[in-house]
């Protein structure tokens, strides 16, 4: 199955903005996250306080949707999905 | 109903052949709730005081500091050591005289919310962390007042616009809050992203185009980009999931 991905804000400097990538049935966000990590140096600390421990301010949107509220990790990948991955920026 | 004066048709005659001499009535009729007087908050604030809102409550704790000037275009070098609050209603004041500016030194989270947002019809978020935001975001559905977001943070920025029982709500699109930490900022984000703002504002008030309540709109001025990030309401969500809220004592709803 296809998913495309968005990156926003500092995330952007250290991955692509926005990319198509390809998954087997049964993958989850964590799976996701498993392979952007691997591809893209530095954002595993950007995105995991520790190792499977993703940071949780760090905001993952599947279809508009904070998987925090849905299955966190564990939120299953549908075909067509759209992922969004941001930090939140704070100032004011 | 307020007509306008001669005076202000002659004022405001450029928006109004945008907005019609109705949609400026709206605008001096609006009493608007800026949230900090900081970066976005004085931005917002400028352009707010210049369109004409009738009545802006700006809300700050802090005294004017050096590390300001960056980015805080209301205060000058002069006015380090001056609360933040009475400093925006003067300059507010010398540019439009006509509306009134009320000035508080106090912040959401010592002062209840609901005592800071009596009688006002819409808020901008000038706030500079969440915990303060998430407040506000849960009064302001509370009471159904309308609440635009803005947040920056180096060349990026963020808005939406939070309509209660219509749009998701703050909580849903940020359920937690990031860490508190000291954020680079430069001018030119907070001013455009506090503009943003303040054009939703004129837009709520006046029913003018569509405001930004089904995404997140961003900003990256490294790449001078701007994006459209799809929001959906939460049903679980801890602020707007639940159905049942009161209106609080005294809060005008709208």
């Amino acid at each position: 199955m296809k998913v495309h991905v968005k990156a926003f804000a500092t995330f952007r400097e250290v991955m692509d903005s926005q990319f198509d990538m390809e998954f087997p049935e049964g993958a989850s966000i964590y799976t996701l996250l498993a392979e952007l990590t691997g591809r893209y140096t530095g954002l595993g600390d950007l995105m995991f306080a520790a190792p499977g421990t993703p940071r949780d301010f760090v905001n993952i949107l599947k279809n508009g949707r904070n998987v925090h509220f849905l299955a966190g990790l564990d939120t299953p990948l549908d075909d067509g999905d759209v992922i969004a991955l941001f930090p939140p920026v704070a100032g004011g | 109903m307020a007509v306008l004066s001669k005076e202000q048709k002659e004022r405001y005659r450029r928006q109004i052949a945008i907005v019609g001499e109705d949609g400026q009535e709206r605008i001096g009729r609006t009493r608007l709730l800026i949230d900090g007087a900081g970066g976005l908050g004085s931005m917002a604030a400028l352009f707010a005081a210049m369109a004409g809102f009738g009545t802006i409550r700006i809300i700050d704790p802090d005294c004017i500091e050096e590390t300001n000037l960056n980015r805080q275009w209301l205060f000058r070098e002069a006015d380090i050591g001056r609360p933040k609050a009475n400093t925006t209603a003067k300059v507010l004041h010398s540019m439009n005289s006509s509306i009134d500016v009320e000035p508080v030194t106090a912040a959401i989270g010592t002062t209840p919310a609901r005592d800071l947002i009596r009688g006002i019809d819409l808020v901008i978020d000038g706030l500079d962390n969440y915990p303060a935001r998430f407040l506000l975001d849960d009064a302001m559905w509370k009471c159904g007042v309308p609440f635009i977001h803005g947040a920056v943070g180096g060349f990026y920025g963020q808005v939406c616009t939070i309509l209660p029982k219509t749009s998701p709500c703050l909580r849903c699109i940020i359920p937690n809050p990031p860490p508190f930490r000291e954020i680079p900022l430069i001018g030119v984000t907070t001013g455009l992203i506090g503009c943003v703002q303040v054009t939703e504002a004129i837009k709520l008030a006046t029913g003018t185009g569509l405001p930004i309540i089904d995404h997140l709109w961003l900003w990256d001025g490294i790449r001078q980009k701007s994006d459209q990030l799809k929001i959906e309401r939460i049903p679980t969500c801890p602020v707007c999931g639940k159905d049942e809220y009161q209106i609080p004592t005294g809060v005008r709803v709208r």
